[in-house]
């Protein structure tokens, strides 16, 4: 049996995918921006409750509409983190279509919705701004609760086979 | 003293200073004649002066002429880009026969040392099947090292690109997951972006090796070879790969990892 899972990253442009996923296995951030072309396959082992699991985590490039992402780094995913960026009203405010999108495409994949860069904003006034629910708030500059939206993925993933 | 006397006196200071005047002039007069007419004797002269003038000329060439030769260059290799790589061309030509001149060096000699230090069966073998081929015992062996060898097999979700098996010859500290979901990416980018229909991407030349890709319904064989990839060597890979495929289902594959690795085993020849 392979306990390895995909993991995609999705979302707009600039909003800290790249760096969610390098806070997450290397533990390291940079402020300066560059940007991914294409995908970049990065890989981490974790354990969920004493089980192994290795994610293969697929950085895609970002996409401001997410049916313009290519199908083939899509289809196969077990988990999906959907990213927004809570400075910028554009990263979300499609995020309702979306997320519909995804769930219906790829219905048996685990989704998660994630406001990145926490570090920067009042998370009340935000949530007056958006009216969708957000799983988790990160910040990979601060660490905050990176780890936890991929042990959190792993977990459904073992709650779910 | 008469008057007489006094002005002959008067004379001779006069004309003394006089003639010690023109002497001196003429002596003038006389070396720079001879400096301007010996080159020798006229460039010690002037040399530092034009060295100088040179020397500041030169300082001021970069920041005076400078922008302009470089701009004046630019244009001429961007008009003349033929010309340009026409002239750099055979140096590079060169360079590159010369590298492989001497990778030829050190094969035969490799080659030289195998044929005078083995005194094995292989070289007897070597020996009869040059005898009778009349082939020369060299090309033998240059044959024998190009001959292509399965260095390593990914069995490959199709899909997640999740790895499901892999076994390799050497140790490598490559990590074998990552390099399974990037050959999954290349292979998906290659096949949405420069086919039609439904053709897939069968080869990957990657610096010494090929990657041979064999799409199963439900995961893909990549196999990595070494040496010179040919038909027949691919006919026989192909066969070798469906047998196995046809004799496994997806589900039996990861789930019995003891079993796939024997049979990717009995993919590497020899
Ligand atoms: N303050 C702050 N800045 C962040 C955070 N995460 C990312 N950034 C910055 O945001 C910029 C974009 O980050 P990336 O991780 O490259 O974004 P991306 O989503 O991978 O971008 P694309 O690859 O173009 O889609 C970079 O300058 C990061 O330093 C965060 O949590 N807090
Ligand atoms: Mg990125």
């Amino acid at each position: 049996m392979i306990n390895s899972k995909k993991v995609v990253l999705v979302g707009h442009f600039g909003v800290g995918k790249t760096s969610i996923i390098r806070r997450f296995v290397d533990d390291v951030f940079t402020d300066d921006y560059k940007v991914t072309i294409g995908v970049h396959i990065l890989k981490k082992e974790i354990e969920v409750n004493g089980q192994k699991l290795t994610f293969v985590i697929w950085d895609l490039e970002g996409k401001d509409d997410v049916e313009k992402v290519r199908k083939s780094h899509l289809i196969g995913t077990s988990g999906f983190m959907y990213v927004i960026d809570p400075t910028r009203s554009s990263t979300y405010v499609n995020i309702e279509s979306e997320i519909a999108y995804l769930k219906s495409n790829y219905p048996s994949a685990q989704l998660l919705t994630i406001a990145n860069k926490v570090d920067l904003i009042d998370k009340k006034e935000f949530k007056k701004q958006i009216n969708y629910p957000i799983d988790f708030f990160t910040s990979a500059k601060t660490s905050k609760n990176v780890e936890e939206i991929f042990n959190k993925l792993g977990l459904n993933f073992l709650n779910n086979i | 003293m008469t008057d007489s006397e006094k002005l002959v006196k008067l004379k001779q200071l006069l004309l003394n200073e006089d003639r010690d005047f023109a002497l001196q002039i003429l002596q003038k007069l006389e070396s720079v004649e001879k400096t301007l007419n010996e080159e020798e004797l006229l460039s010690e002269k002037v040399n530092p002066i034009i060295d100088k003038k040179i020397e500041t000329f030169a300082d001021e060439i970069p920041s005076k002429l400078g922008p302009t030769i470089t701009e004046a260059l630019k244009i001429q290799i961007r008009d003349s880009q033929d010309q340009v790589v026409e002239a750099l061309f055979p140096i590079i030509g060169k360079m590159i026969k010369k590298y492989i001149q001497q990778e030829m060096k050190n094969l035969s000699e490799s080659i030289n040392s195998q044929v005078q230090s083995t005194f094995s069966i292989k070289k007897w073998k070597r020996k009869f099947k040059s005898f009778f081929t009349g082939v020369s015992e060299e090309s033998i062996i240059l044959s024998e090292m190009a001959k292509p060898n399965v260095e390593q097999v990914f069995i490959i979700e199709k899909g997640s690109g999740l790895l499901i098996a892999n076994v390799s010859k050497s140790q490598e500290n490559i990590d074998k997951d990552m390099i399974a979901g990037m050959l999954t990416a290349i292979k998906s980018f290659v096949e949405d972006a420069f086919t039609k229909e439904e053709q897939s991407l069968e080869l990957i030349q990657y610096e010494l090796y090929n990657i041979y890709i064999q799409n199963m319904s439900s995961y893909y064989v990549a196999a990595v070879i070494s040496g010179s990839f040919n038909t027949e060597f691919k006919d026989e890979l192909e066969d070798k790969i469906l047998d196995f495929a046809s004799k496994h289902k997806k589900e039996k594959l990861v789930e019995d990892s003891k079993v796939t690795n024997k049979l990717i085993e009995s993919l590497f020849n020899d």
